[in-house]
């Protein structure tokens, strides 16, 4: 436990602040679809064109390399510069990506990763189907081998950024007979072949953030294969390690900045029946101070988290202790802006669309693993209490 | 400013002298038969904890210290945190800060003796642990040491917490205003309690491991296994928040701030771990024989302390007035 002094790190985070001053998009960032997909490609080439893509990439492949501490100044500044984290580019950058760069053939990594880090090609994720979610080894979606190609049938869904992507990273089961866990391929599927419908679905909202995709015999070629055929599982559950807990800092600034706005509105808020501002009100200020003290307990796990990326290689189950605190309090930071702030806060539109806000904040217990799943794994393999029923 | 979170090899090294002196000799166990009797293990090892340098732990060498920091002095407290030692122990580190030049060689060696008394509402102070004790280390806003005959009278009272005994008086003076040695003293308080939530969190997952029913081990059961995983949560929080404000103490505007943040996280933890740990412990958790109430009156004696959740909910939020 220390303070780290160092001048270079200094000099470091001018040059970010430099840069993103200059550089971060000013025009409003479209909400759904091509138009948002656009503006996050547009921005992706830009940061490439500075020199700025892919962070926390090796610099063998192209990325800028950066230690964690690096990458932690850089995703503070990014926050600070009022950027908007990758959305479109988001698993492209800091799920595809990677694995290419861990499991994918050469061919694989020179075909997707300058694309990538240009913002050429964006990428989804299709993992979840309507009969796996958090039971992710119950997929169904099926994949016959018909000479050098891979025949898919299936769907799936809840697939983010679904609708213009140009690749998805697809688990497909390729051996119904073997033990579901290791039936499975990971499979790059190019989202313009024949035979893929995409629906785009529309969230709570109002946009249609994600999509079901069906998938009518589709003919993908071996060669998209990443890892080995049935080493699907092992390739999805490569742990990423090069972020190292610094991938969630900017949504955690956002977050302590949505509470200091909404102690700031709260004193510029006036009851006209007590002629007080809302601020003035015990029971309202002693909910904002909690509310502070939690989102400074998240800055301190998050910064305890990086410290721990710091040493070790390969990141471990606590890291869902950051990601449960982080859900479930993005959703009573948000609640208590609806709830606090009266009817005016239930109109869209303003600059802090609230209603947006506090609609789009139920996601963060769900996507990417529910806080259920959170909780058994830290029960399980942070605490090792005993695993509950499992199906096989 | 970029801080490191995790122990140097040197800190993990006093975490675990401490911790480990700790352990063999203050087991939590020793508190089941120590009703009445008040901190005697403790005062018993008065001499070596004094030996082991844990009374001028976080005092620069010019002073007599041995010139460590915060974070070494906050994994220290954290420590007395999770075997529950009795206040007094921290109220005799927490004095070597407030002593003057005359007084502080005999608190370091421990000569004289100290204990916390906190300041209530209508003026009454009430005093933990204190029999022994030569001086007070009395905490409201501020904090100030005093000699115990300076309330005149002390009257014994029966304490929630019967391993500590409690004594009141009334206040003599005004207290100082908050200052920077209020505010160490505050985050060492915060360290102790987050120890508290911490063995909480250990007790009830030792016990949901061991204990079966319906066949199968009581962790296994969600219920449980996510009241378990909750509770390391807000230990993790806690802890994190105490950590971060020892290595940030005297750098920032925010230190008040964020110590009230870490008063106010460990104490949450403390008393909501120590109410989890009960309730896993089903019928044995509400019996004197199981240790889990210990937790829950040692979090509700160390969250009085000069504070409330509610106190610090206003320091944390004073700022923005
Ligand atoms: C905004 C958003 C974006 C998403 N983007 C993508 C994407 O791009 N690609 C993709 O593949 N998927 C995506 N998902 C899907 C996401 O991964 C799943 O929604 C999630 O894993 C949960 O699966 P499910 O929806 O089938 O819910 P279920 O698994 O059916 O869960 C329903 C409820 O049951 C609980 N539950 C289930 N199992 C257990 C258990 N063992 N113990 C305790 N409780 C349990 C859950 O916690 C939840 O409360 C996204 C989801 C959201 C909300």
């Amino acid at each position: 436990m220390k303070l780290i002094e160092d001048p270079s790190l200094d000099r470091f985070r001018d040059e970010c602040r430099a840069w993103l001053n200059d550089n971060v998009p000013r025009n409003a960032r479209p909400s759904e679809g091509l138009e948002l997909r656009a503006y996050d490609m547009a921005w992706q080439r830009t940061q490439f064109e500075g020199g700025w893509a892919g962070v926390s990439w090796p610099k063998a492949f192209g990325g800028r390399g950066l230690s964690v501490l690096e990458q932690l100044i850089w995703h503070e500044e990014y926050a600070r510069a009022g950027a908007r984290t990758s959305a479109s580019m988001f698993v492209a950058l800091s799920h595809a990506g990677p694995t290419l760069i861990v499991q994918g053939s050469e061919d694989q990594k020179s075909r997707h990763l300058p694309a990538i880090l240009k913002g050429e090609e964006t990428w989804c994720q299709g993992f979840s189907e309507p009969g796996a979610g958090s039971d992710l080894a119950a997929l169904k979606t099926r994949a016959v081998i018909d000479g050098d190609h891979l025949v898919v049938s299936g769907t799936k869904i809840w697939t983010s950024y679904a609708q213009g992507a140009d690749y998805q990273e697809l688990l497909v089961r390729t051996d119904p007979d073997l033990p579901r866990h290791r039936g499975i391929s990971w499979v790059i599927c190019d989202m313009t072949l024949p035979g893929i419908e995409v629906r785009p679905i529309t969230t709570m909202t109002g946009y249609a953030h994600f999509a079901q995709i069906f998938y009518d015999e589709v003919r993908i070629p071996m060669t998209n294969l990443v890892g080995q055929l049935n080493g699907g599982w092992g390739v999805a559950m490569t742990t990423l390690g090069f972020e190292r807990g610094t991938g969630t800092i900017a949504h955690q600034i956002e977050l302590a900045n949505t509470v200091e706005r909404l102690i700031t509105t709260a004193k510029e808020t006036y009851d006209r029946a007590t002629g007080k501002s809302l601020f003035a009100d015990a029971a309202v200020a002693s909910r904002l101070a909690v509310l502070r003290a939690e989102v400074a307990a998240l800055r301190s796990l998050t910064v305890a988290s990086v410290s721990r990326g710091m040493r070790e290689e390969i990141p471990g189950a606590e890291g869902n202790i950051p990601a449960l605190y982080f859900g479930e309090l993005t959703r009573r930071v948000n609640g208590a802006v609806i709830d606090l702030l009266g009817p005016g806060a239930m109109a869209r539109g303003g600059s802090h669309n609230l209603p947006k806000a506090y609609l789009e904040s139920f996601k963060w217990a769900i996507g990417g693993g529910t806080s259920e799943i959170r909780r058994n794994t830290i029960g399980e393999r942070v605490l090792g209490l005993p695993k509950g029923p499992r199906a096989i | 400013m970029i801080v490191d979170l995790e122990p140097t090899d040197d800190q993990r090294l006093i975490a675990e002298s401490v911790g480990g002196m700790l352990a063999a000799s203050l087991p939590v166990a020793r508190l089941r038969e120590a009703s009445g009797n008040g901190a005697q293990p403790e005062n018993a090892l008065w001499s070596s904890l004094a030996e082991l340098g844990l009374f001028g732990m976080g005092l620069p060498e010019e002073k007599g210290g041995f010139g460590y920091g915060l974070p070494e002095e906050m994994l220290a407290a954290r420590e007395l945190g999770l075997v529950l030692a009795s206040p007094s122990v921290l109220a005799q580190m927490a004095a070597a800060h407030l002593a003057d030049d005359g007084l502080r060689p005999a608190i370091m060696s421990g000569e004289a003796r100290c204990a916390f008394a906190s300041l209530g509402f209508d003026g009454t102070v009430w005093l933990y642990d204190g029999d022994a004790a030569s001086h007070v280390v009395l905490l409201g806003d501020g904090a100030a040491l005093l000699p115990r005959d300076a309330f005149g009278n002390w009257t014994a009272q029966v304490p929630m917490d019967e391993t500590i005994t409690l004594a009141n008086a009334i206040a003599a003076g005004d207290l100082p205003a908050r200052d920077n040695v209020a505010e160490r003293i505050s985050l060492l308080i915060a360290a102790a309690t987050t120890g508290i939530a911490q063995a909480a969190t250990a007790m009830a997952v030792d016990f949901a491991g061991q204990r079966e029913q319906f066949g199968q081990p009581i962790g296994s059961f969600q219920a449980i296994k996510h009241s378990c995983a909750d509770m390391a949560v807000r230990a993790a929080a806690a802890d994190a928040q105490v950590r971060y404000c020892a290595i940030t103490f005297g750098r920032t505007e925010d230190d008040r701030r964020e110590i009230a943040a870490a008063r106010w996280l460990a104490t949450d933890a403390a008393i909501e771990n120590a109410k989890a740990n009960i309730q896993v412990h089903g019928g044995m958790g509400f019996t004197a024989e199981c240790d889990a109430h210990l937790f829950l009156k040692r979090a509700h004696l160390f969250s009085a302390l000069g504070s409330s959740r509610r106190e610090e909910e206003r320091r944390i939020i004073a700022d923005a007035d």
